[in-house]
């Protein structure tokens, strides 16, 4: 007998060892139970990383051949044998996503950030859903959590951060929040370096955001360090036009290669500007005369557009239907007698040398454009260049 | 130099020069006693053994839980939705392989386990065979892994029990510690597979043991962690389920979880009435059909499957899924349906295999659903899927398995959610009420019956009266005499009343009785103290105390004092064995039930 209970007396049971072999053989089997189990477990676990990892290469290659269904079935197939993995969960997420399953990606991701309240990727992954579903405050949050989160090891955090700060600005942008925009773009132009290639990605969102002179910075500092690159050269030129440094935006447009048809549109707009201002510098008294009767005819065709009688008469123009409907029927009767003034004096031999005549003809060209712009119709191309030249002569916006 | 002998004394000597020392190695040689022998009270030796038990019964599950996952893998793919012929046919074919190994060679392995295992404790004074272990393992890692509707836990408690009761014959353990070993066991193997020691041990204790019992509280719990920490070494510490965040935002939202609670103690009636009908009838029909019964239910449950394969096996990926609003409310409600069938077709046909999973599977869907459903009727209320298919659970578990206390931790800790407590509270208990209200015997309980097994019920021993010492006692007529008084003054009076015993306070809480004979016995000096005349102290009762307690210390003894908690000398009542015997009649357990069927 191995041990034995003695009865000692009626309430207390002694069990003696007599031998160390029941402990003993009770150790062994622990040990050996425990190296068994541990065979058994490592070649299961093997296995299942086997089966995950396949599941989880079908699921990518469905994502990239665009089946986001088959995706979903081939991501929770490969959670089923690595439950814990997070960038399986996080691809089914994205394919939950893509096939249109937001609640079930949403309530995934509620899942992982309650985990992990402080994962850059899932707080930068529920702030897209946020600003999604149209939630600012949520999405602004989350994307704050995402900027100040923790990103996976052996990744640099400093890009991905960038990236969120950018994707911050535009989503701000793109709502109109300018305050908050031009806020989170001065941050970032605060962190950004200088010779940073993302220095032209921030001018873009710093014109769009309507600061072309941050915009302007921006793109100098790309060029400093890319000097040929186009993208930055056309954003410059785009920002000195905002700017009304029309002399510099052609400068940085002419040295543009190849040229794309944004800024072939931008220098034709600029050159046709120029073609209209009577004010130019190299402009002859013929071409000033020219230039200003241009402007009165394109002034008072866009009135006729708009539906003003006089204008109707003069130009032979009919309303436009797309035009709308003026809305102050006596500034229109003040731009009417206006151009009935100044109609007669139209022609070379009226205008030549009346430098007074041809101010007062642009301050109508710029008022009744200014004017038109607010009340009706649509702009051509004369009316934009116009225009242009109204807000550099006038500071008309 | 010194010879070697002196040298060991004086090194020994110089080890024991300081007083913590010499005080180990007084208690060292106390523990090797005189023969140089380890000797160990069988209690202490028994809470070694039930961390031993722990650690096995851990690696048993662990490797039970690879042979279901390898099962699966072999039988039915990788795939989480398996080809149609694949569905059809593994099932069916498997069932009747497992009924023919089951009938044949490992009988008691059908059903469930915690019967069995409970049976083992009350029955068979511990004793679960080895067969029924290594059939166990085999038949339901087959069964749940060829894809009938069964789960682990509850095989994984009858193989740590059977583990457990191999380990005890073979320590050759007294009888009453043999008995105990089997829940010991079986408390290791629920926390095992359950990933949950609490749970564990709250199960055990509601379920087979079936009375709350102390002495076995620290084994269980010792061989429950033990066991849990195996698990977790293996197969790594995550929770069962993950769960989204939940936060109750409102009170109000406690109303839309206690519809959840009728919805799931509905439910849980319908699954149990279920099984009450159809296991014995099919048990009633020819023997040679008991070779095909798994098998036609395995075909049954392929058919389902070709559509909903969620019915298949244990299923937690699913619950996973369902958590995580991956199906609406429609389907959750069809997948609870046909999960509530297939299961109770499994069972029924004694396959073996476990009720936890099913029955968790089908109350996270019937949560999952109503959250959906009422989240589509009432859209201002917030309803977290993920919550309601947890609560879910809960009111499923309460509701079938009645066991209310592990119903919830159960909750908390295979979540680790401890916020939701109040919400699973009230579901359960809605939950609980319908299923006992309308279906009087718990579904463990039912089914010993239906085995021919009556074995005893926590809940019904909670709904017995319990007799105090308060509903026996009577007022003393006249006052207790005093150890310190003369016998004069006793005898006086004695003799103003016809009592025949008095009762003595000897001070500082100790009692005695002096019959009236003794007390009047004129060899005794009329000047002496009473104490004198005292032979045998009494114990003295509380009138909160279990008159079975009473009954136990009064023995041949005429009555026993009842004194008070805050002053023991203080006599409140006195009680004999006809006080006690009134008391029990008057409540109508004098009387054996046997007896009353008989």
């Amino acid at each position: 007998m191995d041990g034995r209970c003695q009865h000692c007396d009626n309430d207390t049971h002694v069990w003696t060892i007599q031998d160390w072999r029941p402990l003993l053989t009770l150790s062994l089997m622990i040990v050996l139970g425990f190296s068994f189990t541990s065979l058994v477990v490592s070649s299961y676990n093997e296995k299942q990383r086997a089966l995950a990892g396949q599941y989880y290469s079908a699921g990518m290659r469905a994502m990239e051949n665009n089946r986001p269904n088959e995706a979903v079935d081939d991501f929770e197939t490969a959670l089923v044998y690595s439950r814990d993995n997070f960038q399986y969960r996080m691809k089914l997420t994205d394919a939950l996503l893509a096939s249109g399953s937001t609640s079930e990606a949403m309530a995934q991701l509620r899942a992982f950030w309650d985990q992990q309240p402080g994962d850059a990727q899932v707080n930068l992954k529920l702030a897209r859903l946020e600003a999604q579903r149209q939630h600012v405050d949520d999405a602004l949050r989350y994307y704050q959590n995402a900027i100040e989160g923790i990103w996976p090891e052996r990744t640099d955090p400093i890009p991905q951060r960038f990236g969120v700060r950018f994707e911050v600005a535009g989503y701000l942008v793109d709502l109109g929040r300018k305050d908050q925009a031009e806020a989170v773009l001065l941050a970032l132009a605060g962190v950004l370096p200088t010779a940073s290639p993302e220095q032209g990605r921030l001018g873009a969102l710093f014109l769009r955001n309507g600061d072309a002179e941050k915009a302007l910075a921006a793109y100098q500092s790309n060029l400093s360090s890319e000097s040929r690159n186009p993208a930055a050269m056309l954003g410059a030129a785009k920002a000195s036009f905002a700017l009304g440094s029309y002399v510099t935006a052609l400068r940085y447009l002419e040295e543009l290669k190849p040229e794309t048809s944004e800024s072939q549109t931008l220098r034709e707009q600029i050159q046709r500007m120029e073609t209209l201002d009577p004010f130019a510098r190299e402009a002859t008294v013929r071409i000033r005369t020219e230039r200003t009767m241009a402007a009165f005819r394109i002034a008072t065709e866009r009135l006729a557009r708009c539906g003003v009688p006089f204008a109707q008469a003069l130009t032979g123009v009919a309303t436009d239907s797309n035009a709308g409907s003026a809305k102050d029927a006596a500034q229109w009767s003040g731009f009417a007698k206006w151009a009935e003034q100044l109609a007669p004096m139209m022609n070379e031999r009226k205008l030549r040398g009346r430098d007074e005549a041809i101010e007062s003809t642009m301050r109508f060209a710029f008022q009744a454009e200014v004017a038109a712009q607010k009340n009706c119709g649509q702009l051509t191309l004369d009316d934009e260049a116009l225009l242009l030249l109204a807000r550099e002569r006038m500071g008309a916006n | 130099m010194k010879p070697r002998s002196v040298r060991s004394r004086e090194s020994l000597l110089k080890l024991m020069a300081t007083p913590v020392r010499r005080k180990y190695f007084e208690t060292l040689r106390r523990m090797l006693g005189p023969s140089g022998l380890i000797s160990i009270r069988e209690e202490q030796f028994f809470l070694v053994l039930a961390i031993a038990i722990g650690i096995l019964a851990g690696f048993c599950v662990v490797l039970f839980r690879v042979a279901i996952a390898t099962a699966r893998l072999w039988l039915l793919g990788s795939s989480m939705h398996p080809s149609a012929p694949r569905v059809l046919l593994v099932p069916a074919l498997m069932g009747i392989l497992i009924a023919f190994l089951a009938v044949r060679y490992f009988p008691r392995v059908r059903g469930s386990g915690v019967n069995q295992t409970k049976g083992a404790l009350y029955i068979y004074d511990g004793y679960i065979s080895s067969e029924t272990v290594v059939g166990k393992f085999v038949l339901s890692a087959l069964a749940i892994g060829s894809g009938q509707s069964l789960g682990p836990e509850d095989p994984s408690l009858q193989i740590g029990a059977g583990l457990a009761s191999a380990l005890g014959r073979w320590l050759k353990l007294s009888k009453e510690r043999l008995r105990l070993v089997a829940p010991v066991g079986a408390a290791a193997g629920v926390a095992a597979a359950f990933n949950a020691p609490i749970t564990a041990v709250l199960f055990v204790i509601e379920e087979v043991i079936g009375r709350w019992s102390a002495g076995i509280l620290g084994a269980v719990v010792l061989s429950a962690i033990s066991s849990v920490v195996v698990e977790r070494w293996f197969m790594g510490d995550e929770p069962l389920f993950r769960v989204p965040p939940y936060h109750l935002d409102h009170a109000g939202e406690l109303l839309a979880y206690a519809v959840l609670g009728v919805v799931g103690g509905v439910a849980s009636l319908v699954f149990v009435k279920i099984i009450k009908n159809l296991r014995p009838r099919l048990r009633r029909l020819p023997q040679w059909s008991q070779y095909l019964q798994p098998g036609v239910a395995g075909l049954m449950i392929g058919f389902i499957a070709i559509w909903y394969p969620q019915v298949m096996g244990a299923g937690y990926e699913w619950v996973d899924l369902a958590m995580h609003n991956r199906f609406p409310w429609e389907v959750l409600g069809i997948i609870a349906g046909l999960k509530l069938i297939s299961t109770a077709l499994s069972f029924a046909t004694g396959t073996p295999g476990g009720l936890f999973a099913p029955v968790l599977f089908m109350g996270a869907m019937i949560g999952g659903s109503v959250a959906m459903l009422e989240q589509h009727l009432f859209p201002a209320i917030a309803v977290p899927v993920g919550a309601y298919a947890l609560v879910g659970m809960g009111a499923l578990f309460a509701g079938i398995l009645r066991a209310p206390m592990t119903s919830v931790f159960m909750i908390l800790e295979v979540s680790g959610n401890y916020s939701i407590i109040l919400p699973v509270i009230i579901c359960n208990t809605i939950s609980y009420l319908i299923s006992r209200g309308f279906q009087e015997v718990p579904l463990f309980d039912l089914l010993s019956r239906q085995d021919g097994l009556d074995l005893p019920s926590l809940e019904e021993e909670r709904e017995q009266a319990i007799l105090r010492v308060e509903d026996a006692m009577h007022p003393t007529m006249g006052r207790a005499l005093f150890g310190d008084e003369s016998i004069a003054t006793a005898r006086s009076i004695a003799s103003g009343t016809s009592e025949e015993n008095f009762l003595v306070s000897l001070g500082e809480g100790r009692w005695s009785v002096l019959s009236r004979s003794a007390l009047l016995d004129p060899a005794q000096e009329e000047n002496s103290p009473v104490r004198l005349l005292v032979r045998v102290r009494v114990p003295r009762l509380y009138q909160d105390q279990s008159l079975d307690v009473a009954l136990r210390f009064i023995k041949d003894r005429p009555m026993l004092p009842v004194v008070h908690r805050g002053n023991m000398d203080l006599l409140i009542g006195v009680v004999s064995v006809d006080d006690i015997l009134r008391a029990y009649r008057k409540a109508g357990l004098a009387e054996p039930e046997t007896a009353e069927v008989s």
